[in-house]
């Protein structure tokens, strides 16, 4: 009997703290979502077409134009302005090539395909 | 009096291996906290090493996509100096001859604009054809943007 008191009472004044266990703080490292923005469709442009006309041949591209089912009319560019937007144009792709490049080298960085290699990184 | 001796030398006795004893605990304790030292050292010097491996990767990375869109950039500005050129080699001014032969122009800068069109399609993401990728002699690129539309063929190897 004394012993069943003593015992009872070294657990209340234990408060049952026999095996208490100690928190253990883990960090698992939760990799963040991918953005995965879809790329715009590449763009398809409709044909246009130069006509070159000159003091000499004027009529004549009038006459075919009226023919063919055109207005009279047509917005001209010098030669120097049709160099100067054959150049611009060229410094746009320039732009729009390199800007692709930038976002697929910055997606191939961040985001690299082959996840094997970042999870044994 | 030898009695006392005797006591005193017992006492120091248990003293000393008590004390022995506790040093020696002492020890174990401290060998135990010298070994999980050792075990986190040597995990850090692991991380540390992973760490510097994946830096090293990270940078090697940066270093060839600084060199590709170099190399991307160098390409497309001579595209853009050949364009420069074909309005200017030689003394050409495309006003006059336009003005003797309109119709000859007029083909040449359709041909060249359906061409440049299809460079803009293809900085636009545009795939490219099989024709476009096997492309390596100069009658068969796109000769607005052979360094975009034709991976093959080597644009600028050699200066004209």
């Amino acid at each position: 009997m004394r012993i069943i008191l003593i015992i009872l009472l070294a657990f209340i004044l234990t408060s049952c703290t026999f095996g208490e266990r100690k928190i253990k703080i883990f960090q698992v490292e939760e990799p963040r979502p991918e953005l995965n923005l879809e790329s715009p469709e590449p763009l398809t442009l409709d044909d246009l077409r130069w006509i070159i006309i000159t003091s000499k041949n004027a009529e004549e591209v009038f006459a075919r134009l009226e023919a063919q089912g055109f207005d009279p009319v047509l917005f001209g560019l010098t030669d120097k302005d049709y160099e100067l937007i054959a150049k611009n144009f060229a410094q746009i792709r320039s732009y729009l090539k390199e800007q692709n490049a930038i976002l697929e080298k910055y997606k191939e960085y961040y985001e690299p395909k082959d996840e094997e290699e970042t999870k044994t990184e | 009096m030898f009695g006392q001796l005797r006591m005193i030398f017992t006492l120091l006795m248990i003293a000393g291996i008590a004390g022995a004893g506790m040093y020696v605990v002492k020890l174990r304790a401290d060998n135990v906290i010298l070994k999980a030292n050792q075990i986190q050292l040597e995990q850090s010097i692991k991380s540390q090493a992973k760490v510097l491996a994946q830096q090293k990767k990270d940078f090697e990375k940066i270093m060839e996509a600084n060199k590709e869109m170099n190399e991307l950039v160098n390409n497309l500005q001579e595209d853009m100096r050949q364009l420069d050129k074909r309005f200017t080699k030689k003394g050409r001014d495309i006003g006059k001859i336009a003005e003797k032969k309109p119709g000859l122009v007029e083909k040449i800068i359709n041909n060249a604009t359906e061409r440049a069109k299809r460079c803009v399609e293809i900085a636009s993401g545009a795939k490219l054809t099989e024709q476009e990728i096997n492309a390596t002699k100069k009658s068969e690129i796109n000769t607005e943007c052979p360094a975009i539309a034709n991976p093959n063929y080597n644009a600028y190897a050699v200066e004209d």
